[in-house]
């Protein structure tokens, strides 16, 4: 992977006491999400309890990063400063094969190559010293 | 399981006075400013002084509009009941629904309804971006927003809902454009509209992408101003100034894992379900005893041109993915079988929350809409892709 970079300059997520075990996760490159141990269910955002069952027997269960392009947006307008350079710039929301969604950019694809259903993996992008970004790229069938 | 109803609301409560401010681009007016004009206009609509409003229940208070205690203090209301949401769009069916339950339980006897936004003039909130509040909500922005991935703005969040709809159902961006295009020529027989220059489908098409696949056209205004209604008793509106417009039906905003901001159960987006979503009769239907094909006219909120298309589904007016074509042909226009948002909406006439469109249903009601005027309008709904309802009848 690449160096992260000291002058990053996009919006850095902000992490609570619920996320905290996700982003840990991703720097140590595993993508990892909440899992019921009362009744299986495996979800996002992360939750104090299971939000089928209520049980708070949860464990942080690693998933294999895999999924489909479900829905996708193109951005032409400038929001963030750190995104100029990169206009127009994608944001893809992937169906993870577990069931969770997670919105993402997809890296290594054109535009208008990005189809629904589009299969993909997880690249970890260390975007700074404390956080990793969960990012997809195509994959074949 | 719907609870059996210990009160019937129908027809209890009605609309008295509905009254707005100016509406425009950098005003440089406070939003105090604009609501104590529109709350003066709806008093004066209802032949109701101040000193008889004794309730008030706002909608978008800070950071962009004026706050309820704000407006009471500022404007020297002497209020028994007071209540605000949030500063979402989604809440003015909402409002209106406290409001009348709020009379009909005999803790207030004239409800003031009312935003007033300044997005343009004095305020310039962060509607996306770095200041963006919804951005830094725990557990994800209620659009959608995930700021480190770029994802910011309510209008990324609709873009993410149209390109699942145009992948799931086969529709098209330019199909869309029959939403803003209705709704312009509309606002072109509005003299208190924003935009009343013709807009084609083309002109549609041509437009810059702000957010892909949704283009500067299927985006709604930026804008200064403010829209009130007085919520009575049915029995005092009929003895006040105006023809009382009659809240006939109501039905409540949902929350859930099943429901983003702007589609129903079942879409597909965030964490939805995918499943097939059949509106069947909505309960608004039922409290109101009235049916879809009744109506005169449809109002929904249309901060973009995608959620009208979301609303006709959701309530039943065409099933999953037939709403490109239930748009097509000028059935949604006046002059057709079902005219929607006859203000102009919030993408030609203004973007007031959806209280412009409250104000326009009454005016409709009563006869007061000249040039675009509704024949003998006598019954419209309210019908948000949120899945809240309010039925309208004189």
């Amino acid at each position: 992977m690449k160096m992260a970079n000291p002058n990053y300059s996009k919006p850095l997520p902000a992490i609570s006491e619920l996320n905290r075990p996700y982003w840990d996760g991703l720097k140590n490159h595993r993508l990892r999400l909440q899992q019921c141990a009362a009744c299986a269910t495996i979800w996002s955002p992360p939750a104090p309890l299971c939000p089928r069952c209520w049980s708070r027997e949860i464990v942080w269960t690693d998933l294999s990063g895999r999924g489909r392009v479900n829905s996708w947006v193109i951005f032409h307008q400038s929001y963030f400063r750190g995104f100029e350079g990169e206009l127009p710039y994608n944001v893809a929301e992937v169906e993870l094969d577990e069931g969770p969604r997670l919105l993402t950019n997809l890296v290594g694809v054109d535009h208008a190559a990005i189809r629904a259903g589009m299969r993909v993996e997880i690249v970890f992008d260390e975007v700074t010293e404390a956080i990793t970004l969960a990012k997809f790229r195509p994959i074949a069938e | 399981m719907a609870a059996s109803p210990m009160l019937n609301m129908k027809d209890r409560t009605a609309i008295a006075g509905a009254g707005s401010s100016v509406y425009g681009r950098r005003l440089m007016r406070s939003p105090i400013d604009l609501a104590a004009d529109a709350l003066a206009a709806a008093l004066d609509d209802a032949g109701l002084g101040r000193a008889e409003l004794d309730g008030l229940v706002v909608s978008f208070g800070t950071p962009i509009g004026a706050d309820g205690d704000t407006i009471a203090q500022v404007l020297g209301l002497k209020l028994r009941a007071f209540n605000q949401t949030w500063a979402h769009g989604r809440f003015t069916a909402s409002c209106i629904q406290w409001a009348a339950l709020m009379v009909a339980a005999g803790m207030a006897s004239a409800v003031a309804c009312m935003a007033s936004v300044s997005f343009s003039g004095l305020r310039k909130p962060a509607m996306g971006g770095a200041g963006d509040a919804e951005g830094a909500r725990e557990a994800g922005g209620s659009h959608g927003q995930d700021p480190a991935y770029g994802m910011t703005s309510p209008g990324a969040g609709a873009a993410l809902v149209a390109r699942r709809y145009f992948e799931r159902y086969g529709a098209t961006a330019r199909d869309l454009a029959a939403i803003p295009v209705a709704f312009r020529k509309h606002a072109a027989l509005n003299p208190g509209a924003m935009m009343r220059e013709p807009m084609s489908i083309d002109d549609h098409q041509r437009s810059r992408f702000i957010c892909e696949p949704l283009r500067l056209l299927d985006y709604c205004l930026i804008n200064d101003g403010a829209a009130c209604v007085i919520v009575t008793s049915a029995e005092r509106a009929r003895d006040l100034k105006k023809p009382p417009v009659y809240i006939g039906g109501m039905q409540p905003l949902p929350a859930g894992r099943e429901e983003f901001i702007w589609a129903y159960p079942g879409f597909g987006v965030l964490q939805q379900a995918v499943a097939d979503y059949d509106a069947g009769l909505q309960p608004v239907y039922k409290m109101a005893e009235v049916a879809p094909k009744d109506l005169d006219a449809l109002f929904s909120y249309d901060a973009f041109s995608i959620l009208p298309w979301i609303a006709l589904e959701r309530f039943g007016f065409c099933k999953p993915g037939e709403a490109a074509g239930f748009t097509a042909g000028g059935r949604i226009e006046l002059g057709g079988a079902l005219p929607m948002n006859t203000n102009g909406g919030l993408l030609s006439e203004g973007h007031i929350m959806a209280w412009n469109h409250q104000v326009e249903i009454v005016r409709q009601l009563r006869g007061e809409c000249g040039a675009r005027q509704i024949k003998d309008a006598a019954l419209i709904q309210w019908a948000n892709c949120y899945g809240d309802s309010l039925i309208y009848h004189r």
